[in-house]
């Protein structure tokens, strides 16, 4: 719903007994800020990248920024608005914001991770990757006709080290099928499968969220094969795939193109990573009040409550177990670049009180109080906490 | 519940200059009853409906209501926008004339001469289920699928005209949206009257538009199959044109839900006006919902889902706005809340049907279990509430 235009925005609901204590950063699409708030949604601090996002920003235990950024739009490199997710580079800045080191990745989108070696693991649409015509051919689903120069794109993985160089490749097309993983039947055939997620666990295979085939696969990086499958024909255009401290795979489900005749709704789902069933999930009551057509995110907390990002509202909220709301805020950063004006919040990430990268960082308020004024909390203040600046 | 969303209600937005100054017909979807808002969003009149909504009402120019009612107790089957009574209330909300379908749903069409047309649900012939089934690209032989049909009905009950949908359309070309369960073809949600004897009937899923010869019940001309995403809603407007409401879900060729209000050339099927949002998702609404246009070219927009109700101008700006916060009721379906609208109608304060009836906001107590605020003027200062405070674009 339009929460934004009706200025209830900042933070809405909190409930301290029940939420958990942390800092959320907040990574808003369109813009070139990132922002850290405190558990009563006041700005303890603000990253301004170089470079608009193609993705979200990720606090590391160092306390450095990692951030995917948007190098080349698509209109430069000559492709269509369906390649608009593209970003390219990926660089580290420090608390201030000075950039440390960043690293170019040709048609690298979405999310990336960096590996205990430093190097970069990512999706990225490379030509490599395009699909053979034989394959095309063979590749369910999509509407026809609407390939790009009458190719797929498939996706790859690729590993580059610090230098930008690619060690390792993963393609789509090689270790996919056509018949099991294919396209929703309503999206363009330029794509697939659309790789909007990537999560290295903990046994060192990589998760994967394939958006357009409506699925999450593991793939073990020895061979690349596809060692399980979740989720087919229960989500859809799922995004950021996560494995939790027990092992089962977190998903949100945000079910744009869902196969039934309902209201929309989105909902965040748990599923055990040997069974595949869903062993728990969260739905808005009633379930249309939650949905998100694109982007979204969900974290399980070290409280065993739910942090989701109801992206394209800019609501991001804590649940219990049971599905109660204990902390709720509404993004109030409505950037004005590209002529956008909504408060569009791609990802947030919500870091534990006593996280690493906190440590020796001052996260006063008052150092923000221009902008706390204008875009802190107004609409809810249950602890007096309102800043007095 | 969302916090958020459950705190903001009431009127948020109000341009006094520019609005078409009127009363609000809101028809929540569950309740039992319809009311009638002024401009600051304050209750003047209520009916009960005998039922939740069956998804559409209108005041008549008599000043009766005529709408479609739903009792989910006798309900055999659960569809959104399904009804089994069509009733007439007048203003103390007598019945002054019902009409039982227990397959009705959608919209209705009360005509000039007194007839009204009601959509229904009929058995389609398995051979036909099995062109649809096939050409759409479902699994089996369409088992359960059930058609449509447009009836016309006089005062006592008399079917004048009857038109069924899969006497004269064509599975291979009427194709059904491929994410939509296999249930209904082609799920009519609404018909007008065309000048010169012609019907345009509006097409749920096969995402299109189809203008009928009344006589014969040829289809004359199609459109809108990849344009269109779920429309619901069509009226005719002065200039010829249709309106009507794009909900956009199940939306082809795009990874986002978007909704949109279009007004269509019905004869080239060239979109002549077009209201969507920006940032697409500010504006969506995947159930039941409706447009209008009002005589000072605004367009009056009821975004179900969400319980919105806004007015823009011809330009695309918003000029009134009003999120619905009646109380809440028992829950009918897992889907159905008490915000969620089916339609929003305006009647300006020359309106026949408002007649002598000279309402004020005093008139009515509020409703029971709602703080409807009133509008706090400018210069007035007022709390940091959680509700809605309004923004006066006035001038």
């Amino acid at each position: 719903m339009n929460i934004a235009m009706t200025m209830n925005a900042g933070l809405t609901y909190h409930d301290p007994l029940k939420a958990d204590d942390g800092y959320t950063l907040i990574c808003p699409k369109y813009s070139r800020d990132m922002w850290l708030i405190d558990i009563c949604g006041r700005i303890v601090n603000r990253w301004t990248m170089p470079y608009l996002p193609a993705g979200h920003g990720i606090l590391m235990p160092s306390g450095n920024l990692l951030y995917g950024g948007q190098f080349k739009t698509h209109r430069e490199l000559g492709l269509p608005s369906e390649f608009s997710a593209l970003g390219g580079i990926v660089m580290e800045v420090d608390w201030s914001g000075k950039v440390q080191r960043s690293v170019e990745i040709p048609l690298q989108h979405h999310d990336f991770i960096l590996t205990d070696e430093g190097h970069i693991i990512c999706p990225a649409q490379q030509r490599e990757g395009m699909l053979p015509d034989e394959y095309a051919s063979r590749l369910v689903g999509g509407l026809p006709g609407t390939e790009f120069e009458g190719k797929v794109w498939g996706d790859t993985v690729v590993e580059v080290d610090s230098r930008g160089d690619v060690v390792w490749r993963w393609l789509a097309f090689e270790h996919l099928d056509p018949e099991i993983d294919f396209l929703c039947p309503l999206e363009t055939r330029a794509k697939w499968p659309v790789i909007n997620s990537i999560w290295l666990c903990r046994d060192g295979d990589l998760l994967l969220s394939l958006r357009v085939a409506s699925e999450v696969v593991k793939v073990d990086r020895h061979t690349g094969q596809v060692v399980a499958r979740y989720g087919k024909g229960e989500i859809f255009h799922q995004h950021d795939a996560r494995e939790l401290e027990n092992g089962n795979i977190l998903v949100f489900d945000n079910g744009n193109h869902r196969p039934q005749r309902g209201p929309s709704y989105s909902r965040v789902v748990e599923f055990d990573s040997v069974s595949g069933k869903i062993v728990w999930q969260y739905t808005g009551s009633p379930p249309s009040d939650f949905f998100s057509a694109v982007a979204g995110g969900s974290e399980r907390l070290q409280n065993g409550n739910t942090f989701i990002c109801e992206s394209l509202t800019g609501r991001l909220f804590e649940v219990t177990g049971d599905g109660e709301i204990v902390w709720e805020y509404v993004s109030p950063f409505q950037p004005r670049e590209l002529g956008k004006c909504t408060n569009f919040a791609w990802r947030a990430h919500r870091y534990p009180f006593n996280y690493d990268g906190f440590k020796g960082r001052d996260l006063n308020p008052g150092k923000f109080a221009w902008e706390n004024r204008i875009l802190g909390s107004y609409g809810f203040d249950p602890c007096g906490c309102r800043p007095k600046c | 519940m969302s916090v958020a969303r459950t705190t903001v209600k009431g009127l948020v937005t109000y341009d006094r200059y520019r609005a078409y100054h009127g009363s609000t017909l809101l028809v929540p979807e569950t309740g039992g009853m319809v009311w009638l808002v002024d401009m600051y969003g304050q209750f003047l009149h209520r009916w009960e409906i005998g039922g939740h909504s069956g998804g559409y009402a209108e005041l008549l120019p008599s000043g009766n209501l005529l709408c479609t009612t739903f009792k989910p107790e006798s309900a055999s089957r659960k569809l959104e926008g399904a009804s089994s009574r069509l009733v007439e209330l007048d203003w103390n909300g007598s019945v002054v004339w019902e009409y039982r379908d227990e397959r009705m749903h959608d919209g209705f069409l009360r005509t000039p001469s007194g007839t009204t047309l009601v959509i229904s649900e009929c058995p389609l012939p398995p051979e036909v289920a099995r062109r649809v089934a096939n050409a759409s690209g479902f699994a089996g032989e369409g088992d359960g699928m059930s058609g449509d049909m447009i009836r016309e009905i006089s005062r006592d009950h008399t079917v004048l005209w009857e038109w069924r949908a899969h006497d004269h359309l064509d599975p291979e070309i009427d194709l059904c949206c491929p994410l939509c369960p296999p249930e209904q073809w082609p799920h009519v949600t609404g018909c007008v009257e065309m000048p010169n004897g012609y019907i345009l009937v509006c097409f749920r899923a096969c995402d299109s538009i189809v203008t009928l010869e009344k006589k014969t019940g040829k289809v004359v001309r199609r459109w809108g199959h990849g344009q269109l995403a779920h429309p619901y809603g069509p009226r005719l407007l002065n200039n010829g044109n249709i309106l009507l409401f794009d909900s956009g879900y199940h939306r082809r060729g795009i990874d986002m839900a978007t909704s949109r209000v279009l007004e269509v050339e019905p004869n080239q099927g060239r979109i002549v006006w077009c209201y969507e949002e920006d940032a697409p998702q500010l504006f969506y609404s995947s159930t039941l919902s409706n447009c209008q246009r009002l005589p000072n070219g605004n367009t009056l927009i009821c975004e179900g889902s969400t319980g919105r109700v806004f007015e823009v101008s011809a330009k695309g700006e918003l000029i009134w706005e009003f999120v619905n916060h009646l109380p809440q009721v028992e829950e009918v379906a897992p889907f159905t809340s008490h915000r969620k609208l089916c339609a929003a109608l305006r009647y300006g304060f020359d309106y026949p049907g408002l007649g002598a009836r000279k309402r004020k906001p005093g008139d009515m107590q509020s409703a029971p279990g709602t703080d409807s605020e009133p509008y706090v003027k400018r210069g007035t200062s007022h709390q940091n509430s959680t509700s809605s405070s309004v923004r006066d674009s006035g001038y």
